[in-house]
């Protein structure tokens, strides 16, 4: 087999040929990336704020009230007032409210009494997002409720300090957008080649070209380029914003970043190129990209839900993902500016995964020419 | 039923059940990805790398680590113990997620000099789960101090008894069950409804059907009917897993949760289909559902709150069919809605299911241009 | 030629934002003729033949197909034609029988009248090799004798074939026409665009398009008389000819025309008194046959063009 560089830069200008006329692909691949920053950046927050709250006041009394402002002064709760516990428990029902504040009837009596002064918090457990941290900041509530209140001295006798590293203001942008970058390259390179292959199959141009005296290596090299650019540009335009609008740092290296990059878009391609061939239909090959490349890499890439936290199965199975490699490298070099050396696991693991799923790739296009 | 809708419900049919890779992606696969990430996911943190620096006579400290590893929710990182490290470039270079530093010469003996500091240094790359690591530890410091000294805190004066409705046990798969479900109807249904359009227009097909005298509502329908059929099979599998694999109740009506999945089901399709109007290749077609249901999912609620997004942005999951249907499921599955608690989602679901077939119905064209 | 009119386009005009790709186009066909259109690529044949089976309304003009119009509702026209459009029209996926059920539906097809029907157009296309067959297993050929038969399932009284025979084999292609044939008369009006001159050759009536326009009408021996008044030879070059020398005779003031055919030339003289001067001198280059002019020819001068 012998690779002839004109040949693959001549099927890569075709493709781009085929780019360009497509307004619509173009303006996809380029629209994508700023709308998923954008969201990401805007509107995702992983400090719950605004919870609504359905308060049910059966005392009536001072401290019942300032237990109240307590919950809507802390930022973390927006409080709606209810006549009764059962009209508090259907507003939680009903999505109303994530959380119910119940005080019972004897609750200043209690308090200046020297009992202690129960209130019922009913969380909403049907809401996988919120539980978790609404029950964390209803532990600081009540700690705060009974230093103002009651003016109980609730400090412990030390002092436990809490220094949050490389991202002191609990910034989630800063966490999410370096994740982006990984599952936006994911599915352009995945999505775009699995695609466009599939299509030259589909529409027989495929055996065309096989016909040709392009060598096979040619076509797949002439096919990826484009699309490979096409992710690079958006990496790049990702970074920008990243950097411009949200203020993300990058501490780590840029050629550490890039050189993540390629062999994270060398091994996606190769893997939609495997998917195309096994397919050769659009239909298939669309839901074979989304359950291989898009769902895992949002899903099972450590992006949102921490690998740790999973069953330790999937901290093994997940190994195979290249998704997941990236993952690290790329949080890695903007926050936490890792040096080669120290992301050499990673590193190695997505070298692997590429050659694997390359080999995968070239071994069934060679077979499927047989 | 009319003739032509029949025929084309039995040609649709035919060819998306007759390949065998298609039938495994829209039977096998969604199966396969419930259980996987039902299983996988969560929003809880565990198996936070701990490390920890004590001297020999440093013993409160040394509880308070053992305490934390065996409290479930921390491993032991790889250095630990009384070598000192710097702790910093333990966590910079990821051998940890986060480090307990003592004061100089130890915290118990700090302790007895009223002036004891402990500080935790975390990796706060992730936000959740440095959050989850400050009030972890909070408690696990507080119980070995009361364990080992007698020094319980004093009773706070006033106390919250606090319950988790629904999911008492804070069972993961039941928070995570009905989001998945959610994602994987919306996968197929979407994409197959659009896709399945815009293949006959790509291959030439299309013409052959306009050139038959069939209305437009024939042809949307007869292409969109039997997605929604299909969309509909997925239904019994995907519960089936849920309440056998996954013991994820249903407390609230079938018939409320089969209503709530065809007003699901017909949303997506009818979507689907207002995409495949402005697409004129599969390509296009498959990059526009995903364009669609990227932001679908982020905002659902399925893994950030919608509360916590700006107004602005909030209304934007007023339209999701996705945010709707994960409501319905949860008040369905886990809180006992009947059809009655349901009537309001539903609605809406039929409302944007009414306003896009609506809007591809004005789009859609039996002749060509 | 039947005096009835099956077939009625009156100044026909078809834009596309600025273009225009069918400029004020009138012509009628009667029943039972095969009627072929011919053009270069892009000349607006498909075009027109969408008009005419009720799938484009267009821009400005009149048609009448089968005694109904667009006026008459968005399905008329499309109710009484058949259509096999450029692109390949059956599911490759499918059966056969798959396919031809599926059409029946698509025009609410009484069973039993399909089922006789099926019978009836299946045996005009002598097809053999079973209903249960996948169309992607069919040949080039067969595939679009089943697409003719799909086309003729609600017995139409016009068929329009958009380039039918484009990627068949020549035997394909001799079949096929044979069967547009037999449908003709059974007294069927076929509409026919085509590239082929040899298939043209065999269509009762032709009618030319350029860049929209409506160039010429007539039948194959009509054209040629009116494209060539004058005597058409063919030159066959004694000894292998030059690119230079054939461009010079191509601007040689004795010609009108003078054009490759295979490696011969086919060839019109510009007037007599020249033709007389220069027959003499080119006898030495070439040996003269006087011949009728082809199709082919006919197309080379009215839509291409060259003078």
């Amino acid at each position: 087999m012998n690779f002839v560089w004109s040949r693959a830069a001549a099927m890569a200008r075709k493709e781009w040929f085929h780019i360009r006329r497509d307004p619509f692909t173009m303006s996809l691949a380029l629209v994508m990336p700023l709308v998923m920053v954008v969201i990401y950046g805007v509107a995702i927050d992983f400090n719950v704020k605004n919870v609504k709250l359905a308060v049910s006041d059966s005392d009536q009394t001072q401290a019942s009230r300032r237990l109240i402002d307590t919950f809507s002064s802390s930022g973390y709760f927006r409080v709606r007032r209810d006549f009764s516990p059962g009209q508090a428990l259907d507003d939680l029902v009903a999505e109303r409210a994530r959380a119910a504040l119940i005080i019972p009837p004897q609750f200043e009596k209690n308090l200046w009494s020297g009992r202690t002064a129960e209130a019922q918090v009913l969380l909403d457990g049907a809401d996988n997002s919120t539980v978790v941290p609404v029950s964390q900041y209803v532990n600081t509530i009540q700690t705060l409720a009974s230093e103002r209140i009651a003016g109980a001295d609730m400090r412990p006798p030390y002092d436990l300090r809490t220094r949050f590293l490389f991202n002191p203001e609990l910034n989630s942008r800063w966490f999410i957008i370096p994740g982006v970058v990984v599952v936006i390259m994911a599915i352009l390179s995945i999505f775009l080649t699995a695609m466009t292959v599939a299509r030259e199959w589909e529409n027989g141009s495929m055996e065309l070209l096989l016909s040709t005296p392009v060598e096979p290596i040619e076509i797949i090299v002439g096919k990826a380029l484009p699309y490979a650019s096409l992710g690079a540009l958006a990496v790049v335009f990702v970074y920008i914003i990243a950097r411009a609008a949200f203020g993300v740092p990058f501490r780590g290296h840029l050629w550490v970043f890039g050189l993540g990059c390629l062999i994270f878009l060398l091994t996606y391609l190769a893997q939609g190129l495997f998917i195309s061939i096994a397919s050769k239909q659009q239909t298939l090959a669309m839901q074979l990209s989304m359950l291989t490349g898009m769902m895992p890499s949002v899903i099972l890439s450590g992006f949102v839900f921490p690998i740790a936290s999973m069953p330790k199965f999937f901290w093994y199975f997940t190994m195979l993902l290249p998704a997941r490699w990236f993952m690290v490298i790329s949080r890695h070099c903007f926050l936490e500016g890792s040096s080669f050396l120290e992301l050499a696991v990673p590193f190695a693991a997505l070298s692997l995964s590429c050659l694997a799923m390359t080999a995968l790739a070239a071994h069934k296009f060679k077979r499927t020419l047989e | 039923m009319n003739k032509t809708l029949l025929g084309f419900i039995k040609k649709e049919l035919i060819q998306a059940l007759r390949d065998p890779r298609m039938k495994y992606i829209l039977f096998a696969a969604p199966i396969v990805e419930m259980t996987l990430f039902g299983v996988a996911i969560s929003n809880e943190v565990k198996n936070i790398r701990l490390a920890a620096f004590f001297g020999a006579n440093d013993y409160l400290v040394r509880d308070i680590y053992e305490h934390a590893i065996g409290g479930g929710w921390f491993i032991p990182a790889r250095a630990s113990g009384e070598t000192a490290q710097d702790p910093f470039e333990l966590v910079r270079s990821g051998d940890a997620d986060a480090v307990l530093v003592p004061p100089e010469g130890g915290f118990t003996r700090a302790l007895g000099r009223g002036d004891a500091q402990l500080q935790i240094l975390v990796n706060a790359t992730n936000v959740t789960q440095a959050q989850s690591v400050e009030s972890y530890m909070k408690a696990i410091v507080a119980q070995t101090l009361a364990d080992d000294l007698g020094l319980t805190p004093r009773p706070p004066p006033i106390k919250f008894d606090v319950r988790v409705l629904f999911n008492p046990s804070l069972d993961t798969a039941i928070f995570m069950v009905p989001g998945v479900m959610t994602m994987l109807m919306v996968l197929t249904t979407l994409i197959l409804a659009n896709i399945g359009i815009v293949r006959e227009k790509e291959m030439g097909t299309f013409e052959m059907l306009i050139s038959a005298p069939v209305s437009k509502s024939e042809v949307i329908f007869g292409k969109t009917l039997p997605y929604v059929l299909i969309g509909m099979t997925n239904l019994p599998l995907l519960l089936a897993i849920a309440m056998l694999v996954f013991h994820v109740p249903l407390r609230g009506s079938i018939l409320a949760l089969i209503a709530a999945t065809v007003a699901f089901v017909c949303t997506t399709v009818a979507m689907g289909t207002l995409i495949s109007t402005y697409c004129q290749n599969q390509q296009q077609a498959s990059m526009a559902s995903f364009l669609f249901m990227f932001p679908a999912i982020m905002f659902s609620g399925l893994i950030f709150p919608i509360e916590n997004m700006p107004a602005a942005v909030q209304w934007l999951s007023f339209i999701d069919p996705l945010a709707h249907y994960l409501s319905l499921l949860r008040n369905i599955m886990l809180k006992g809605g009947g059809l009655q608690a349901s009537a309001w989602h539903i609605g809406v679901l039929l409302i944007l299911a009414a306003v896009s077939a609506a809007a591809s119905f004005r789009r859609f064209r039996t002749t060509l241009s | 030629m039947n005096d009835e009119t099956v077939v009625e386009a009156r100044d026909l005009v078809v834009r596309y934002g600025d273009f225009t790709a069918v400029d004020r186009v009138t012509f009628t066909v009667g029943r039972g003729e095969i009627f072929g259109f011919l053009g270069a690529n892009g000349a607006g044949k498909t075009t027109t033949i969408r008009v005419l089976c009720g799938v484009l309304p267009p821009t400005e003009g009149r048609v009448r197909v089968a005694g109904t119009g667009y006026e008459d509702g968005e399905n008329a026209i499309k109710a009484k034609v058949g259509y096999m459009s450029q692109k390949f029209t059956l599911y490759n996926d499918l059966t056969v029988k798959e396919n031809l059920d599926f059409i029946a539906s698509l025009r609410k097809l009484d069973a039993a009248y399909y089922a006789k029907r099926r019978q009836e157009i299946l045996e005009l296309i002598s097809f053999k090799k079973g209903l249960g067959a996948f169309v992607h297993e069919l040949s080039g050929g067969t595939k679009q004798q089943v697409s003719l038969a799909a086309a003729l399932l609600h017995d139409p009284e016009v068929v329009f074939l958009d380039e039918p025979t484009a990627g068949v084999t020549p035997a394909g292609r001799e079949r096929f026409w044979a069967l547009i044939r037999r449908v003709a008369e059974s007294g069927k009006t076929v509409f026919v665009t085509t590239h082929y001159m040899d298939e043209a050759e065999q269509c009762g009536r032709i009618a030319l398009m350029r860049e929209g326009k409506l160039v010429a009408m007539d039948s194959p021996a009509g054209l040629k008389a009116a494209a060539f008044p004058e005597q058409v030879f063919e030159f066959e070059p004694i000894e292998e000819l030059s690119f230079s020398r054939m461009t010079a005779f191509q601007n040689h003031e004795a010609f009108a025309f003078f054009e490759p055919y295979g490696h011969r030339f086919h060839a019109a003289a510009a007037n007599a008194e020249a033709w007389r001067h220069w027959r003499p001198e080119l006898e030495k280059t070439f040996r003269i046959r006087t011949i009728a002019p082809s199709l082919e020819d006919v197309f080379i001068r009215m839509v291409e063009d060259r003078p």
